[in-house]
């Protein structure tokens, strides 16, 4: 036998255990360097129709209000918010933050092109510019051997002071990312985005230019995970739950007493 | 047996309908923008013509109605949250092609450009067509529903102007929720955009179920189908003794 209600109430049930979800990796990534937190969408389930609006109730009279039961809700998406995170000084040369819109180009394994604004780099045996997971920084920068005093602008120019001279060299230029949606790009774990039809085809361009955003030397951007925010969220959330619990509930007892009694 | 069953039968399908409205109500509790379903039956006098007496009602089926009445807003501090005041409704564009009304105010930019709520449908300008945006620096919606944007490479302090939010009354027409969940005009047609539709951008409106009276109304149902309950059961036990009292065979 199947009730309707008992259904509804488990479209909450379900709807409100995502939204917990998507809180509890919200708080799990507060520390993580450049992460952007996820909202919950709800939507309606459909609704179905007993009688419509604007029936024929008699003659020429018609109902000015319909009979529906509404399906429940689900969750409809989630939007990542792009408000910047804070900037936390580190001082460590190779650690940038980008303050705009703007997002690092990183080399996958695959040869697929990601993106991510954790700025968090070294440089690798080979004198690439690196990731933490050693992925390289696109377009290529090659850090000469014994290069001390590595300096990168506001405007993603890297240069460095070379063995044997004094006067500092340019190695290359860090190019930016911008895209008309960024919140439609696709979380890929691993701090990195993808590009999705939804978020359009990256713009690229210098720091600085187009709203994408200046490079900040010797600095991370934090999360922008407000934790108070979330915390409220989460008790929104299990109070959601624990009605549409109560709901099963009712539901349950009117039928066992039907049950019971009839 | 006697009727009395249907009466009582009638009664507990338009409790369990009711239950239904309840767990969606409740399930909606969280939605943005969401209003409230109600359910009212009213009883149906069965006569059985002419001078009869007129002494059984049936519950009819609930007519619905919404809730409209306002629900707590959210600050958010996002550019594209906008909670709608008073009586102000948001068109959009249903799945049908039709002009719709919503109190959901969590707008999004579609990889297109175009201008849609948090459940994708595409918000309708002034003009009753939906917005298309250009590539854009910042976005902000003021209070009046303009969207002011800085076009990617402007000047972030010479904001343009560039479209209207439609934002409608439904003072003097009927609306009503439809099978999508939007309100539309129940005769059909769109209502005129309302010069005086304001909004609070940054905030976002919370469902307006009130939890509280929800349960109560729940508790309300369970207790009324366990009364109905008892009626088939006190129409079971009067069938059975009159069955008894005319058997012949017994003695």
């Amino acid at each position: 036998m199947t009730n309707a209600a008992l259904h509804v109430a488990r479209t909450g049930l379900d709807a409100q255990q995502e939204r917990m979800q998507v809180i509890a990796n919200n708080i799990a990534n507060v520390n993580t360097t450049g992460f952007k937190r996820d909202r919950a969408n709800f939507e309606t389930l459909a609704y179905q129709y007993i009688t419509a609006p604007g029936a024929t109730s008699s003659g020429d009279d018609k109902y000015t209000q319909g009979t529906s039961l509404g399906g429940g809700v689900k969750l409809a998406g989630t939007s990542r918010s792009d408000v910047q995170g804070s900037i936390n000084q580190t001082g460590n040369a190779l650690d940038l933050a980008v303050q705009g819109s703007g997002f690092f180009q990183i080399q996958q394994p695959d040869g697929t092109i990601a993106y991510t604004r954790d700025g968090n780099f070294s440089v690798s045996a080979e004198g690439q510019i690196v990731t933490q997971d050693g992925r390289p920084l696109i377009p290529n920068i090659q850090v000469p051997d014994g290069a001390t005093n590595i300096t990168i602008g506001a405007d993603g120019t890297v240069s460095a002071t070379t063995a044997g001279t004094t006067a500092s060299t340019q190695l290359g230029k860090i190019q930016l990312a911008s895209f008309v949606n960024p919140t439609g790009l696709k979380a890929e774990g691993d701090n990195m985005l993808t590009e999705t039809d939804s978020s359009g085809t990256p713009q690229l361009g210098d720091p600085g230019t187009d709203g994408r955003g200046t490079v900040a030397q010797g600095a991370l951007e934090a999360s922008n995970v407000d934790v108070t925010q979330e915390l409220v969220d989460m008790i929104e959330t299990q109070r959601a739950y624990e009605v549409n619990s109560k709901m099963i509930k009712a539901t349950d007892e009117m039928l066992q007493f039907a049950n019971q009694n009839m | 047996m006697d009727q009395l069953i249907y009466t009582s039968l009638s009664a507990m399908r338009a409790l369990m309908q009711k239950q239904v409205v309840t767990a969606n109500n409740l399930a909606n509790v969280n939605t943005v923008g969401f209003r409230g379903d109600m359910t009212n039956s009213e009883a149906v006098y069965l006569t059985n013509g002419g001078d009869g007496v007129s002494a059984r009602a049936q519950a009819s089926d609930s007519k619905d109605s919404a809730d409209m009445g306002v629900a707590a807003n959210v600050t958010t501090g996002r550019d594209l949250d906008v909670a709608m005041n008073g009586d102000t409704l948001l068109a959009v564009q249903a799945t049908d092609g039709t002009e719709a009304y919503t109190r959901r105010g969590d707008l999004q930019v579609a990889d297109s450009g175009l201008l849609v709520t948090g459940d994708g449908l595409p918000v309708m300008g002034e003009g009753g067509s939906p917005i298309t945006l250009p590539p854009v620096d910042s976005i902000r919606v003021d209070n009046t529903g303009v969207l002011w944007i800085v076009p990617q490479g402007g000047d972030p302090t010479q904001p343009q102007q560039i479209e209207h939010l439609k934002l409608v009354s439904a003072k003097g027409s009927k609306i009503s929720k439809s099978d999508d969940g939007l309100f539309h005009v129940a005769q059909g047609g769109s209502l005129p955009s309302d010069p005086n539709g304001r909004l609070t951008s940054g905030a976002l409106e919370g469902s307006n179920v009130n939890v509280t009276k929800t349960l109560t109304d729940m508790i309300d149902a369970s207790r009324a189908w366990e009364t109905q309950v008892k009626m088939l059961a006190g129409a079971k036990e009067m069938d059975t003794s009159t069955a008894q009292l005319m058997d012949m065979s017994g003695q």
